[in-house]
């Protein structure tokens, strides 16, 4: 089966004041705008990789982490033209090519000592393509980043029981109704209302936040939003 | 924090659902999408009638704003706007009922019938020129015909929008001769397959990719259009002289009969006197 990792980390810090991935190229380290695009991107590499090159876990997680170290030294944002591509496209070509060329090398190494690929049954779990695992993985892990922003920002203001009942309501396959909501926590149905909004309202701003540390400016970040809201 | 399959889908929902806690109006459900933003049925609890809202990001309020002040008969009217929690900008306006355009022609109607909806799209369009708005994004889809027959433009562009294959202009910056390629593609689209060759060469000469090939503004198309309607040679097409003729029988009919009935009449006369 898929094993997942935690390598890329979770950030806890509410990213209320990020800045564009550009600009924060061009005023501050690289490596700082590479912490966001690893924490954000990190999954969805390795994801695309395994289902890409049918690689095991271990060779993914590898291939995944040289291609960020490489990034960094070919200083990969300098050549990222805004103008082209979405910065996620840009990122899954460049995945593309880099695990394709190391995929390659690899595999001539070991010709005839048996190159490690998937088991067949593991493949054939899913027929999404690489490209919507990837497109699918960024979701889930911007979600899941904007999730954690939400959480922390609910404990620093003292708003635990908002985040109970969105975790109760919003984060869970059935979800109970309004009335067993407000009988569990003592709080009228319209506060349960009220708090669901709010919640949802701010996991809204944690994500536009996050997304706009990985897009090259407000017309990239609108794009994307478009892309992202159902 | 691990997100499912279906708890992703469920959050991409409600976090992109507006928050109208605070105002006149109850969310209902989504009934379109434009280059704007979302549009949602809503009941509006003060008067207990059911509204459009439109959701539209904040970073296209301005534009937004002037698209807004648009009053025409074939422009849906807005009652309010607002701004909700999250920054985003509410627009609560006329609930159209109604079919789309390219529904509403894919039942039996008439060619008459076809031209005045393209004349009630070009003068909405015309009109937003005047006060310096170009649509962008014409195309069926974005033409409603209401049930009493009137017709609305919907989903007004703002600079983002990048049009619809089929419908956009080639030229990459858009402008007034961009939504007259428009008008002209949805003239194409509107013409059925025995259309006169005039209102054709109406439609090419609209859709020429060199705008200044086009016409040089929309009433000049309408203008047009409505020479043929009037049984006039229009502007597009240099027609051939036995067309010129039919067009001038057709055109003349009751004053070409009048003069047959006249000299079958003299001719009866003259035959008559000879016998």
């Amino acid at each position: 089966m898929d094993q997942d990792t935690a390598i890329g980390g979770f950030q806890h810090q509410f990213p209320s004041t990020q800045v564009s991935l550009l600009e924060a190229v061009s005023t501050g380290p690289s490596s700082e705008a590479l912490d966001r695009v690893v924490a954000l991107y990190w999954k969805p590499v390795y994801r695309y990789i395994r289902r890409k090159f049918g690689t095991n876990n271990e060779d993914a997680k590898d291939l995944t982490q040289s291609f960020f170290m490489s990034a960094l030294e070919r200083d990969l944002f300098a050549r990222f033209d805004p103008l082209k591509a979405s910065f996620r496209t840009y990122l899954r070509m460049a995945v593309e090519r880099f695990a394709a060329t190391q995929h390659s090398a690899a595999n001539r190494l070991k010709r005839g000592g048996g190159a490690e690929f998937e088991p067949v049954e593991e493949q054939a779990a899913t027929t999404e393509s690489p490209e919507q695992i990837f497109e699918r993985e960024w979701q889930r892990q911007l979600f899941s980043l904007a999730l954690d922003d939400l959480k922390a920002h609910c404990e620093g203001y003292g708003k635990q029981l908002h985040f109970q009942i969105f975790e109760a309501y919003d984060l869970t396959e059935e979800r109970p109704s309004y009335a067993l909501l407000a009988a569990r926590h003592g709080v009228a149905e319209t506060v349960v209302t009220n708090y669901l909004a709010w919640a949802r309202r701010t996991l809204r701003a944690c994500v536009t936040s996050r997304l706009r540390g990985v897009t090259s400016g407000e017309r990239e970040l609108r794009k994307e939003m478009r892309l992202l809201w159902k | 924090m691990e997100v499912s399959d279906s708890i992703l889908d469920h959050l991409r929902h409600v976090a992109s659902l507006p928050d109208l806690t605070g105002t006149r109006y109850e969310l209902e459900t989504e009934i379109g999408r434009g280059g704007m933003g979302v549009v949602y049925a809503a009941r509006d609890c003060q008067l207990g009638r059911r509204v459009a809202i439109k959701i539209v990001d904040a970073s296209l309020a301005g534009e937004a704003r002037i698209i807004a002040q648009l009053e025409h008969p074939a422009i849906v009217p807005i009652y309010e706007n607002g701004v909700l929690p999250d920054d985003r900008v509410f627009y609560a306006m006329k609930l159209v009922t109604g079919r789309r355009l390219d529904l509403y022609i894919a039942g039996s109607v008439s060619l008459a019938e076809r031209l005045r909806i393209l004349r009630r799209v070009g003068e909405a369009v015309a009109f937003a020129h005047t006060r310096g708005v170009i649509h962008r994004d014409l195309k069926p889809q974005n033409v409603m015909v209401g049930e009493f027959g009137e017709v609305y433009v919907m989903d007004w562009g703002v600079e983002a929008v990048a049009g619809t294959a089929g419908f956009r202009a080639p030229e990459p910056a858009l402008d007034r001769r961009s939504d007259v390629y428009s008008l002209g593609a949805l003239l194409q689209f509107l013409l059925p397959i025995s259309a006169p060759p005039a209102l054709r060469a109406i439609a090419t000469k609209a859709m020429r990719t060199d705008p200044s090939a086009r016409y040089p503004n929309v009433p000049a198309l309408l203008r047009d259009t409505g020479r043929f309607e009037d049984g006039l040679a229009v502007e597009a097409w240099s027609e051939p002289w036995w067309h010129r003729l039919q067009r001038f029988g057709v055109r003349n009919a009751a004053l070409l009969w009048l003069l047959a009935a006249y000299v079958g009449v003299k001719f009866l006369l003259f035959f008559l006197r000879n016998l």
